[in-house]
Order: C-alpha cells, then structure tokens, then sequence
C-alpha cells in the first residue's frame, strides 16, 4: 500500500448528484452518511458538495434531460481516481418511470440509467434502497480508490 | 421627427433600467439538496425579486398515466414523492372511490390515517433537519435525523419498506399492513419514548438564543398575503390562516385533534407550526391505535368501469394536494393531473423572501418545506421579460381552480 493510498483511506469524500428522482433514494443517502444510526462518517467518509474534493459520486435519479449535462460536466470535476455508485432502482434502470412492466414503453423525458451517461462502478438496486445496501456499495466502490497508484 | 422619437424612447428606457444584481444558485450547490435554480435579483444586498426554476426534474409523470390499469397507476402515484409517497398513493385511490362509489371498511380508514400521521412526523422532521443545516447548527440536524428513525422503523414494520410503504390499494388497504395486536403495542411504546425525546428536543431548539436570533423576524408574509399568494399547509397556517382539509374530511372524523395557528407569520413560527403539529400527530395516532376498529381490511368487490372526471383533496404535510384522473370504457386512466402542495406554495416563497438580506432568502425558502420534485408539471415563460415563472397566482386559478 502506497503513503498515497494510506493517506486516502482516512479520508474518503462522497459527493451526492440528485438527477431529479422521487427524493426517496436521496435522503436515505443522506440517512446513510450523516444520521447517527448509520453514521459513515465515524469511518473517515465524509459528504461534501464540492466536486474537486470527492473521490466518490453517488448518482440517485432518472437522469432528466435538464440534468444530463451537470451530471457530465460533475462527473469530468472529479479528480482521477474516482468511483461512481449508482443508488436506487431509477439510477439503475429506470424503474417505473422508464418502463413499468413492459407497459409504458419509452418515457421520451428522462435518460435513465446512469450508465448511458457516464460509467458506473456499483449499482445498489431498490426502491429505496436501504441505508445498509449503500453502505455495503460504498464499500464495494472503495478497492478502485485504493488500488490507484 | 422620427430620430427624435428614438432618442426620447431610448432616454426613457435607460431611466427605467433598475441597477440590479442577478445572484443564481443551482441545479448542484451545496444548499440546494434537489435540482432546482434560484434567481435572487439583488441590489445592495436586499432582495428585489426572487425566481424559483423547477423544471430541472421535469419527469413527464402526467403522461405515463395514461392508458394504464388503474390498478397499476397506483405504482407510480406512489412514486410521485418520496417523501410524502403514502398519501400519493392514498389520495389516488380515493378519487376512483368517491367516483365509482367504492365502499372502503372502516379499519382500513383507521390505518390509512395512521400511516399518514407516521409520513407527517418524519416529513416535518426531515424539514427540522434541513432547516437547521442551513441555519449552520448541525447538531439539531442530526438529532432530527435520529429521532426520525423510530418512526422509519414503524413504517418498515407496517408496509415493509422504510420510504414506500405502499399500504393503500383500491377499496382498502393491503393485507400485510393490517395492524397486528404486537405491532400495536411497539407503536404505542414507541409513541411514549418519542414524545420524551422529541419534547426535549424542541424545549433546547425553541429556547437557544442563538439559533432562535437566526430565525426571527425574517422572511414575513401577513395573513392576507398568505391568502393572495395560495400559501397552504403549515406555512400558511404559520400567518394566522386557520385552515386544515383535516378538518373537512370524512376520515379523520372520528380523531380529536386540534389545528395549530400561529399569528406571526415569520421563519420562526413556520418552525415552531411545524414543531406543535407532530405532538398533534402524535394524538391522533394514539386514537387510531387505541379505537382501531374490528372487521375486514379491504373490499374487493368493485370493477373499474367508465368514470367521469373526479377529483380528490387530501391534506399533507406541506399543504393541500389534489389527484385527479378520469376513466375510459376499458377502466383504463385518462387525463391525470397532479396538484402537489409546494406549486401553490411556490409563489409564496418567492415572495416571503423579497426585502430581506440575501443571506436569509435561502433559509427563507427551506422553511416554507419545498419539496420541488414532485411538483414539477409544467412552465410558463413570460416573452416580454424572458423570465420563467413557473406559476403565477391567476395561472394557477385560471387553470386548475382555486378552492373547491
């Protein structure tokens, strides 16, 4: 393990992108990170709103079309290494606004999933996803950071 | 002749030209947690206008009712919100009830309101929590974020998921939400630990100084301005408004609970409305529980057959919302439309924020509970100012009707 690396495991900085979901997904990330019953931040990951600082970018929310070039231009802020995590079922794949059981067909309005506009790294399916599956998918994320050289 | 009529337009246009500062916030920034853009128009630090943006989550949910099952319509009314999803789903199903007359047991009207009064608390303290991120006191925050819990917990045990407990379908509820006489008992436990928690809790945020300075005596909108500018919910009722759809409807008849007023009309008092209401929830849900009565959860004696256009209000958490949709001779859905509480209440905050410090028109936002996702429906642009409202007082009348 490099010093770099080392250094970076202490200090792991998320940064939360709401591409225009339901608001469910987005406040139990928030839940997940700051609420004192999950409390990622006892572990050294921290929630910041500052592209330039974070290493992570979590993704909640049917990409609308008004959204897809902040989430671009975000997504090319963040300095390399980063990690994306997609969180919840419309980050996914679209859920019942891209196509409810093959009733619906094509919703012209939104760009869902995430992948069509950036790569993703981890998926964390659910409508809401709980708090301990995005804790789980942080996590998974964390190897990409830390194997950088 | 004509030059000279030029030269004399051209000096009135430069005497009309107001010095103004254009302060834009959003989609992404820090104080916003959803994607919505705020427009301050400043000059010397007060405020002249503010403009609210809301189409950045424009998600075409309108039109995806259309030509659904009614049944299957219920999916994606739930998921208009995520926070106040139960009574998307509620209010849904009540307009085909009151259109095909659909008889609904009164057990599963009990623990409709029941599932409300939960959403109500941990609505208004996801609100407590927002607030007083952006007040800068975190502390509160998080203790909002932990006293939410017990009522997350309660959700997940009721419907099996913590946000979308999908308990309402047509003519009753589902059976996995039926209450049970051990869920019962935890629900009332946990009433009594929270009312302990939760009055500390209030006591040390209504009484620090510090925090309470921050909020008073911003952000004021009198009783007639809450009227002419459609403030509802607690942020009207915060500017000496007496007016709750709680009160009107059949539901919640048999609950005795009291409807918090407050003169004021400032930051504050929309905090403190809020902070009284959840003790009152906390009323009515003892009520449901102690009284649920005995007999079926749900009627499934019912066809979906052609309905004429109805309509359905419900009071939530941030205001009064309608549903609306009519039915083809297939019973397929037609023509939905969606009234979410913060459309009506967006004109007020843009205009509680007006002649402040630009450092408060923000947190004068955040307490009037703007919840933008789910309102975003459609937008109007004015040609002659290039300015986007989203809607204006006389749109909104002329389009979807004031009162019923």
């Amino acid at each position: 393990m490099t010093l770099k690396s080392t250094s970076r495991k202490n200090a792991i900085h998320v940064m939360l992108f709401y591409s225009g979901g339901c608001n469910g997904c987005d406040i139990e990330v928030v839940n997940a990170l700051l609420s004192p019953r999950y409390d990622l931040e006892q572990y050294g990951i921290l929630l910041t709103w500052n592209p330039r600082e974070a290493d992570v970018l979590i993704v909640s929310g049917v990409v609308t079309w008004q959204m897809v070039e902040p989430l671009k231009k975000i997504y090319s802020l963040i300095p390399e290494p980063k990690a994306v995590l997609a969180v919840g079922a419309c980050a996914v794949n679209g859920n019942v606004y891209k196509n409810l059981v093959g009733d619906i067909g094509e919703n012209k309005e939104i760009w869902a999933p995430v992948e069509t506009v950036i790569p993703v790294d981890v998926k964390v399916p659910g409508c809401a996803p709980r708090p301990e599956d995005i804790i789980a998918g942080a996590v998974k994320g964390l190897p990409k950071l830390m194997g950088a050289p | 002749m004509t030059s000279a009529m030029d030269q004399k337009s051209t000096q009135n246009k430069d005497a009309e030209k107001v010095i103004e500062k254009e302060l834009s916030f959003g989609p992404v920034h820090p104080a916003l947690i959803e994607p919505y853009r705020i427009r301050l128009f400043v000059n010397d630090e007060i405020v002249e206008d503010c403009e609210i943006n809301i189409n950045m989550a424009y998600r075409g949910i309108e039109k995806l009712f259309d030509g659904l099952p009614v049944e299957k319509a219920l999916l994606i009314a739930e998921r208009v919100c995520g926070i106040c999803s139960h009574v998307h789903a509620w209010n849904a199903v009540r307009v085909i009830e009151g259109g095909l007359g659909i008889h609904v047991p009164e057990r599963a009207d009990y623990i409709r309101v029941l599932t409300h009064e939960f959403q109500r608390i941990t609505s208004h303290l996801i609100f407590f929590g927002h607030a007083f991120e952006v007040v800068g006191h975190e502390t509160f925050a998080m203790r909002s974020f932990l006293l939410r819990e017990s009522f997350m917990d309660l959700l997940q045990y009721l419907g099996g998921n913590r946000v979308m407990p999908s308990v309402p379908i047509i003519g009753g509820i589902r059976p996995r939400a039926d209450l049970t006489e051990a869920l019962k008992k935890v629900i009332l436990e946990r009433c009594d630990q929270f009312e302990v928690k939760y009055a500390d809790y209030v006591r040390r945020a209504v009484e620090d100084p510090v925090v309470m300075s921050r909020l008073e005596g911003i952000g004021f909108m009198t009783k007639d301005e809450a009227i002419k500018w459609h403030a509802t919910g607690p942020t009207g009722r915060a500017s000496g408004w007496d007016y709750d759809l709680r009160k009107t409807m059949k539901e919640y008849k048999p609950f005795d609970f009291n409807v918090i007023v407050l003169p004021e009309g400032d930051t504050k008092a929309r905090v403190v409305a809020r902070a009284l209401e959840v003790l009152e929830c906390l009323k009515i849900i003892r009520q449901a529980v102690k009284n649920l009565p005995e007999g079926p959860v749900a009627n499934r004696d019912w066809t979906a057959k052609e309905m004429k256009y109805t309509e359905a209000y419900d009071e939530t958490y941030r205001g009064e919302l309608m549903h609306s949709y009519s039915l083809d001779q297939q019973g397929l859905v037609r023509n939905y439309k969606i009234r979410t509480p913060t459309i009506t209440n967006l004109a007020a905050m843009e205009q509680a924020c007006i002649g402040d410090h630009v450092t408060e028109a923000i947190l004068t936002i955040a307490s009037c509970d703007p919840c933008l996702t789910c309102c975003t429906r459609a937008e109007l642009v004015d040609n002659q100012t290039k300015r986007s409202r989203f809607m204006t007082e006389y749109e909104i009348v002329n389009k979807y009707g004031w009162r019923r």
